[in-house]
């Protein structure tokens, strides 16, 4: 398989950019797949902790560009899948450490070894958003059912057409069923009239996402988790295999239903 | 051991050749002019400290130990020349603990993305967080908690220690040691810690003292 460097960004900043690479990232390594998370957040490196993966750093992104150790010194194997790597950012420094034309060569360098290069993007759309999308073949634009964060993400979509980068898909981040339903969230379509690309995802809002961040376990690896069932099916629409959208009805609402049908019975 | 007092051309002369260590030579000293007392006030003394060498520090407070029996120092009498000489320092509070002439002190809490680099200790008054880190060509001693990334002895230094009021590092690394936490396991204690090589691997046990 052609070895395929995606971009996650997003414009503004909390949305889940880094949650949804480290959920996505281990649901592919969970399907088998080769997979190499870059974490280009340099000065506010976040991807590190969500993975639990803080402690094993030694070398970062900006040692290994600067040729301070070897790119695969710098790789650290995660604790639970053969085919998952993160490349950590660095801490100390800030975003002009790297240049765009570095992170194109080292991209191109990984591609040999994986099957995904996972790149996660700062907030914003100065040097570090640069960086992140240099040498990117594909983007994954994540967006939460706000104003504000549609219209950075139209922003982001609009410089990724501009840097190359038209195959931009987009994950719908934190969705609450029941606001839709009332009309106090904005509904899906209305986001895709606006944004006017492809939908890859629709991730629900979950409480279990705050409980696998802080512990460093990321969502995916549980089977109760909602929004880490929804990751596991974008990331087999990642990989080409179709998979049916995501049903609004959330399970509350299921043993609502059941309820009712049992007083009916009544 | 003897400290003998010796009539020495126009003074007195105190032999502190057979000490090891400079508290018990300092000792010696005081047992030794509190059993003299026919000695005039005012008496000049040279003190022979044999094949040793004594900070600008040490010296003073020899010359103060002198100065409270009302005597004071003529020189010392030392049989190495000084450059060549190996050190002699007072014994360390941590046993095996390595001696570093410069330490710097640091009164604030290092933050995510701060990074302080010593030539030799360092102390840091606060914590260090996580994302931060402290390098040091000595040792470290933090009073506060150490969450985040300790490097002591950086320039090869095994004996380097890094010793926190609480030590709940990301990473300790000692010279070219590199040691993590385990996963899963979080033992809390509520005692300062002290992590150094022993037999080629960082340990970490109570600090006592």
């Amino acid at each position: 398989m052609k070895s395929r460097v995606i971009v996650i960004t997003s414009g503004k900043g909390g949305v889940g950019k880094t949650t949804t690479t480290a959920n996505l990232g281990t649901a592919l390594a969970m399907m088998g797949k080769k997979v190499i998370m870059i974490d280009t957040d340099i000065g506010l490196r976040n991807l590190d902790v969500v993975m639990g993966l803080e402690n094993r750093i030694v070398f970062d992104i900006v040692d290994a560009v600067n040729g301070h150790c070897k790119l695969k010194q710098a790789l650290i194997k995660d604790k639970r899948f053969d085919g998952l790597y993160l490349l950590p950012a660095a801490q100390t420094k800030d975003k002009t450490a790297v240049s765009p034309h570095q992170m194109k060569n080292m991209t191109n360098e990984l591609r040999k070894d994986f099957d995904f290069i996972l790149v996660d993007c700062p907030a914003g759309i100065e040097q570090g958003f640069k960086n992140a999308i240099a040498g990117a073949d594909k983007a994954v634009v994540v967006a939460t059912p706000e104003v504000s964060s549609v219209r950075d993400a139209d922003r982001i979509i609009g410089l990724l057409e501009a840097a190359g980068l038209t195959e931009t898909k987009l994950i719908i981040n934190r969705i609450r069923s029941k606001m839709v339903k009332r009309g106090d969230m904005m509904d899906i379509s209305d986001i895709i009239d606006i944004l006017a690309i492809e939908l890859l995802g629709v991730v629900p809002e979950d409480e279990a996402i705050v409980v696998s961040t802080n512990r460093g376990e990321p969502a995916v690896l549980e089977n109760v988790s909602r929004a880490g069932a929804a990751y596991r099916r974008i990331a087999r629409r990642l990989t080409g295999e179709e998979v049916p959208m995501y049903s609004l009805d959330d399970p509350e609402n299921i043993m609502d239903k059941f309820k009712k049908m049992l007083k009916l019975a009544r | 051991m003897s400290t003998a007092f010796k009539q020495a051309s126009g003074g007195m002369l105190i032999d502190l050749k057979a000490y090891n260590t400079f508290s018990q030579m300092k000792k010696g000293l005081e047992k030794k002019l509190t059993s003299v007392t026919e000695l005039p006030i005012g008496s000049k003394v040279s003190i022979d400290i044999g094949k040793k060498i004594l900070s600008n520090k040490q010296v003073r407070e020899l010359e103060d130990t002198l100065l409270d029996f009302g005597m004071h120092l003529d020189g010392l009498m030392s049989g190495r020349m000084p450059d060549l000489e190996e050190d002699f320092y007072e014994d360390p509070l941590i046993e095996g603990m390595s001696h570093y002439d410069d330490t710097a002190l640091i009164c604030q809490h290092i933050r995510s993305g701060q990074k302080k680099f010593v030539q030799g200790n360092v102390v840091v008054l606060g914590d260090i967080n996580p994302g931060a880190e402290v390098v040091a060509g000595g040792n470290i001693l933090v009073m506060g908690s150490l969450r985040g990334l300790a490097h002591a002895g950086v320039f090869g230094d095994e004996g380097a220690i890094i010793a926190a009021y609480r030590l709940i590092p990301t990473q300790l690394r000692i010279a070219t040691h590199i040691t993590r936490p385990p996963d899963g396991e979080r033992n809390v204690v509520d005692y300062p810690e002290i992590a150094r090589i022993r037999e080629g691997r960082v340990i970490i046990e109570k600090l006592k003292i």
